[in-house]
Formats: structure tokens, sequence, C-alpha cells
């Protein structure tokens, strides 16, 4: 047994200078290295050629699909010379506005010990063995990096494409440009959370590097300038337009940061990578089973966003009928919402209400936008609810009808969302300020919107939360013919993000009112379409156990009908 | 004269959580070779205060050091082994292959013996080419028992490890123990079992985070500080 030597000489690598360094860090990163061939090694002895070219060619047409659905979107028709001299003076710099925001994403990561994600019995046996950290996790590093950077290159052509449909000129260059520059933009990102992570920036300093970055690259594309590296390696995206030597610059401050990423691994956190290690696995896998919920609820985790100890406001005990018991039990809860997510929800908010402006502007792509921020905000309003569906035996003890109860626990969070959609109204009136467009009007379309987007968006949000991860022996599907039981997992996926869309609709119409209406009056004639949207699913909420049981029913009752009766067996 | 620094000493060791204080300031040393057991009820901070002896945890405030290097270092983590109270293991190696990863991390020399004999009095044997990702939770928690004790260490840190064993196999585990503590080893052991208390020199009692006692097994009545 190791332990029952002489205690001091199981200290061994204590007493020598420099331990961890030459023939002792090789000896580990070896037996590292065995580890990762024999596990390589098992993996191929278990590997399916069959799945394998099965996966291929799913993932084949799917991207087929997506970069045919994205050219519907981007269109074929080629700028004329002036829109393409806006896209080449400016587009640099929103292209930097976005490398600069998710710059501020790896940023913030690394405040909170992202990015690396290793497995739990690494941390254990490696992490907690005596191997220089930088031996064991310069691996990890590089190989998160690589495949990321892959994964985004991937993307980055894909976008680099859709440019040259609508810019004209050498398709070979603007793939490489997109391919390097996605690539780029992630392997930097990347390499900014592990120098976060690695030199212990805290929630703190890493949040305040986030703004900083962001409201850097946000001042080039305001101020027309280019300052930040951000705005440099977005030259770059654009070089097949315009050539600019600073792009070089900004790819290069990309290289360092992932090298001076994976050069600070070593001073990463063990309790943070212990509860990543844990947390990022669950994730990536409801991620595969599309199960919203759980990946809501492990991101919080991740990030270490609990609800407050003292709530913002203490509602009094107070006797009353079920459904107002219920409703006290979701103010409740959202009175200990922590800051972050208000102010998540509030930015969220503004940001619908500037993709508004745009598609009200004439942008129709747009509305995936609007729905995607209220959808999003929705899931964190609908928390009371979640909550109780999350806890099924005490829901189910409750002498309620369940409909009853989740509908009374909605309530509260149609009242936050509509503050919600209050703040994405100002949003809007300030983009339309700045652009010099009509502002009291934009007030008053954004008055009416309000209310029928935070219907919207909470009715998105609950039909997610309620339907739950899809369940592979549901008896519904089973008892659905192939056909129907694909439209039905479709429709999962598709529905609650869609109700969320709704919302937009209205600024759509607003866009192109029919004569005599004005835009206002446009708008207040199409509020009916999103309140009717989250009427239905209020409806769906309310009588969901009742249809569910009906439609069983009648379907087993069905199949009961198809099949032969057997001979001999009573009528 | 220089004397040996403890096996494990706390000054002013604190942990919190936002608002909640899992571990009030401790200041605690305890020299090598001693047997030593913790108790306390659930929450009182018995794992959180090994956890950061093993490195895990970072305090909020003040410092643990093994054997004389700030816990968590190169030179603890060589110094200390640490049996968490939940077995985390690979899925993809198997009993043998853990140990052998585990002694070439540790630089182990003549491990190959220890390992026979070890996996045999745990009753592993017959199971030492299987993945423990199929075993029970008694025979994975044997699995990291062996890859606790196959290493070398000065200290030996041990949370509630008698969860999921059988009968046997606590016998066996506490021979094991007092085999480590025989050959010089500092143990520390966190546990429920009030039994157990008697086999040890010296009793840390944690209540809420809080030390409420220090000091020979027999000199209080253990149950009572255990008690919620």
């Amino acid at each position: 047994m190791g332990g029952t030597g002489d205690p001091g000489a199981t200290t061994g690598p204590s007493d020598e200078p420099g331990a961890g360094a030459g023939g002792e860090g090789d000896h580990a990163a070896a037996a590292i290295a065995d580890l990762r061939r024999a596990r390589r090694r098992r993996r191929l002895a278990a590997f399916d050629a069959g799945e394998a070219v099965y996966r291929a060619y799913i993932t084949f047409v799917l991207s087929g699909i997506a970069v045919w659905l994205l050219s519907g979107v981007v269109g074929d028709t080629r700028l004329g010379a002036g829109a393409l001299g806006r896209v080449a003076a400016d587009g640099s710099r929103v292209v930097g506005a976005v490398i600069g925001a998710g710059w501020a994403l790896g940023a913030r990561a690394g405040g909170r010990g992202g990015p690396l994600a290793l497995e739990a019995a690494d941390v254990r046996h490696v992490l907690l063995s005596p191997v220089d950290r930088a031996v064991a996790l310069r691996s990890p590093a590089l190989r998160q990096l690589r495949s990321t950077a892959a994964v985004a290159a991937g993307a980055g052509a894909v976008a680099g494409l859709l440019a040259w449909r609508r810019c004209g000129g050498d398709p070979a260059a603007w793939v490489a440009v997109g391919a390097a520059v996605a690539a780029l933009a992630v392997a930097g990102g990347l390499g900014l959370a592990m120098v976060a992570s690695g030199r212990r920036f805290g929630r703190l300093g890493g949040g305040a590097l986030a703004v900083g970055l962001l409201a850097w690259s946000g001042a080039d594309a305001a101020l027309g300038t280019a300052t930040a590296p951000a705005t440099w390696l977005g030259q770059v995206a654009l070089w097949p337009l315009r050539f600019r030597a600073t792009g070089v610059a900004g790819a290069a401050v990309a290289v360092i940061l992932a090298m001076a990423g994976v050069a600070s691994v070593a001073g990463t956190s063990i309790e943070a990578a212990e509860r990543r290690s844990a947390l990022v696995g669950q994730l990536r896998f409801a991620a595969t089973l599309r199960d919203v919920r759980t990946v809501v609820v492990l991101r919080r985790q991740l990030s270490q966003e609990q609800p407050r100890s003292q709530p913002w406001v203490r509602l009094a005990t107070r006797n009353g009928p079920v459904r107002w018991a219920a409703w006290r039990r979701s103010l409740r809860g959202i009175a200990r919402y922590p800051l972050v997510r208000l102010v998540r929800m509030a930015v969220l908010g503004a940001a619908a209400g500037a993709a508004g402006v745009g598609v009200w502007a004439g942008t129709t792509p747009l509305v995936l936008a609007v729905g995607a921020c209220l959808y999003v905000a929705g899931l964190d309003a609908v928390e009371p609810l979640a909550q109780e569906l999350d806890h099924p035996d005490r829901r189910d003890a409750a002498p309620v009808e369940r409909g009853v109860l989740c509908l009374a626990l909605l309530a509260p969070s149609v009242l936050l969302m509509v503050a919600v959609a209050a703040v994405g109204a100002a949003a809007a009136v300030v983009v339309v300020a700045a652009t010099g467009g009509d502002v009291v009007l934009a007030a008053e379309v954004g008055a009416v919107v309000a209310l029928p987007a935070a219907a919207a968006g909470v009715a998105g949000a609950a039909v997610s939360v309620l339907q739950g991860a899809p369940d592979p022996a549901s008896a519904l599907d089973t008892l659905l013919p192939p056909e129907g039981a694909g439209v039905r997992a479709i429709g999962r996926l598709v529905v609650p993000p869609g109700l969320a869309v709704l919302a937009a609709l209205p600024l759509l119409v607003a866009h192109h009112p029919p004569p005599p209406a004005t835009a206002l009056s446009a708008a207040a004639t199409a509020t009916p379409l999103p309140l009717l949207g989250a009427v239905a699913a209020g409806t769906w909420v309310r009588y969901r156990d009742a249809m569910r049981a009906w439609w069983t029913s009648a379907m087993e009752e069905a199949g009961a009908a198809r099949r032969p009766t057997t001979p001999g067996a009573a009528p | 004269m220089a004397t040996d620094p403890p096996a494990l000493r706390a000054r002013g060791l604190t942990k919190r959580y936002g608002d909640l204080v899992a571990l009030e300031p401790l200041d605690l040393a305890i020299p090598e070779g001693q047997r030593v057991v913790l108790v306390g009820h659930n929450g009182s901070g018995k794992t959180t205060l090994m956890r950061m002896a093993a490195g895990l945890l970072e305090p909020t405030a003040g410092t643990v050091e093994v054997l004389g290097e700030p816990a968590g270092s190169q030179e603890a983590r060589a110094a200390l082994s640490y049996l968490p109270d939940a077995p985390v293991l690979y899925d993809d190696l198997s009993v043998l292959e853990h140990v052998e990863y585990t002694c070439r991390l540790h630089e182990a020399e003549g491990w190959e013996e220890q390992a026979v004999a070890l996996i045999h009095d745990l009753g592993l044997t017959a199971r030492a080419d299987d993945l423990p990702a199929r075993f029970s939770r008694g025979l994975r928690q044997k699995t990291a028992i062996v890859l606790a004790l196959i290493r070398p260490f000065g200290v030996l840190l041990v949370d509630e490890p008698f969860v999921g064993l059988d009968p046997s196999g606590q016998d066996t585990f506490v021979e094991l123990m007092d085999e480590a503590a025989d050959a010089g080893a500092t143990v520390i052991v966190a546990t429920h079992q009030l039994e157990y208390v008697k086999r040890v020199d010296r009793c840390i009692a944690l209540r809420d985070g809080v030390l409420v006692y220090d000091g020979p097994p027999g000199g209080t009545d253990v149950a009572r500080l255990v008690a919620p």
C-alpha cells in the first residue's frame, strides 16, 4: 500500500527543487498520453462505420437544407454600387462589433471559470495528482480550441458563400476570409476566456473586461472609427471588397490571445473545473435531447445564478382561494430573481425592440430575432411555473386541477414580460430617434405592441417548459403512424419559438399598411394575431391533460377497431 | 530548532457561498501520524473542510497547509490522498487500468504486487479487468479505496468511507486505514459511524461550520455532538 511506507518519503516531489519540471513533467505527460492513446484505441474498437456514415449523411443533408434556407433569407440580388460602397465602408465595424460581443462573452465566461470542460475523473485523478497542471491542461485546451475553431471555420465559410452571392467577386476569396475570420474570432474568444480563467480575473474582473470590450467595439461601430482589435479583425472579413492592412493586426491579436490562453490554463481554478465537469456533460446531453428546461437550469448552475436569499419585496402571508395562492407563489419566486437575470431580461427586451425597428423598416428576417429574444426572456419569466413542473409530486399533491394551477402561475409572468416589452419599446424609440425617424409614432406603435409581445413570449416559453423533453416511449407517438410522429416532433421543436415570433407580425403589417390605414392603425389591427396565439397556448395549458386523455383514448379505440378479431373469439 | 510542520494546519480557514457560511474561521493543527475522526451533523462543514484540504475548494479566507505546503500545490497533492464520499471513475478504464494510471501519475514504485494484494483484500480480484462503470455503488467505492491507498501519501483524507460498503468491506477498510496509520501516515476520517470514533486518537466536531469540540474521543458525548 502506498501510504504504508515512510510518509516523508511519499512527498518526494516536494523535496526536489523545481518539482514538476523536466523529467517528472515528461513522466506525467507520458502517463497522460498513454492513457489517451489507450482510450482512443478502445473507442476505435467500438467504432461503428455504418453509424458514422449515417451521421455524416444526416449532417450533410441538414447542412444543405440550412444553407438553402439561409440563401433564401439573404436573397440572390446583387447589391448596387452604392450599397456595396456602404458595406465596404461600414461592414467591417458591424462584423467587428459582433466579434467584440463574442470576445466579451469569452471574458465573462473566463471570469466564471470557463471555458475548459474536463471529465470529472480527470479532475479527480489527474488534477489532484502531483502532475504539473500546465502539462495536464494544455492538451484539453488545444483540443477545445482546435475543434471549436474548425466548426466556426465551417460556419464562416458558409457565411462567406452567402456574402459572395450578394456582393459578387471571387467566391473562393469570400469563403476563405469567412472561414479564417470565424476561426480566428472563436480562437481569440476562447483564448481570452482561458486567460481570464487562468489568471483568476474573477466574476467582477471578467465582467468588467467584457463590458470594456463590448463598449470599445460598440464605440467603433457608432463613431465610424477602427480602434478596437475586434474591428480590425472585422476588416479581414471584407477584404474581398476592400483590403485594409490593419486587418493583419486584428488577426495577430486573435492568435496572440489564443496562445496566451493556452499558456495560462495551468492557473485554472480546480473548484470551477470540478463544477463545470459535472454540468457541461449534462448540458450537452440535455441539448442533444432538446430538453430546453434542463438546458436553462444547467446553464444557470454553470454561471452560479442563484435566487436571492432576501427577496426584492417581501409579500405578507394571506389566506385565500387556490388561484390567489398560486399567484402569490409565482410573485414570491419572481421577487427572488437575481439582478443578473433581471438585467438579462431587460437586455433581451431591448434587443427585441431594436430588431423590431428593423422589421418595421423592412428587414423581414429580423422577425426571427424578435421572436428569439422574447422566447428566451419568456423562459426566464416563466420560472415559477417551471419550478412547479420540476417538482411534480408536490404539484400533483395539491387538490387542484393541474391546468388551473399552471395558468394561475403564469399570470405574474405575463406582468413581468410586459415590463420587458416596455424596455423593448423604449429601446425601439431610442433607435428610431438615433436614425432620425418619427419618435412619436415609434412610441405609439411600441405601446400598442407591448402587451401582445409579452403574451406571445410567455406563451412560447410556457409551451416549451410544459411539453418538457421528448419522451421516446411516449404512448401518443407509439399510437401515431411514423409520419405523424415525425410531424409531431417537428411541431414540438418549432411551435414554442413560433408563438413568440407571432409578436413581430404587427410590425410586419405596419411596414406595408394597406391603404388607407396608417402604420399605427395597421399595427393595432394585427395585434389580435399574437394575442390569439397566446390564448390558444393558454387554452392548451388549461385543458392539456383532458385533451391528452381524450386523444389517447380515441387512438386506442381506433387501434382496437383496426385489429383483426381472433377466430372463435366472442364478438 | 526547526520542528516538522503538522500534517494539516488551518489558519482562519473560512468558506462562504454568498451569504451562506459553510465554515466559520477555523484554526487547527494535526500533527503527523495522528488518527483523527471528524464528526458533525449533515451540513456541519466536514466535507467543506476536507475538500479545501484536498485543494478541490478554494478558501474564501484563511489558509490550509499539508505538511507545510499550501493545499492544492503540487507538493501537497503529492503528499495527500483524498477519498471522496462519491467515487469518481473513468467509464472506459478497468480497475487495473485505473490503478496503473494512478500509480504512474504519482510515480509509485513497485506498485504491481501491492495492487494485487489490495485488490484481493477488497474482494475485487475477479473484477480487476472489468469496467467500474458497470459496478454497483459498493464495488465502485472499493475501487476508489484501492486508488486512494495504492499511491504514495503522507496524509489520508477519507470522507464518509463506509457508505455503500458491505460489513466485510467496512472491516477490511478499517484495517487498511489502521495499517496506513501504523506505518506513520496521518489518517483523517469524516464519518457518522460512531463505532469508528473509538479507534482514533482525536475527535474534532463541527456544528454549523463552527468547531465545537477538539480533543480525545472519550472526552465528550459524541452522539450529542453529531445530533442536528
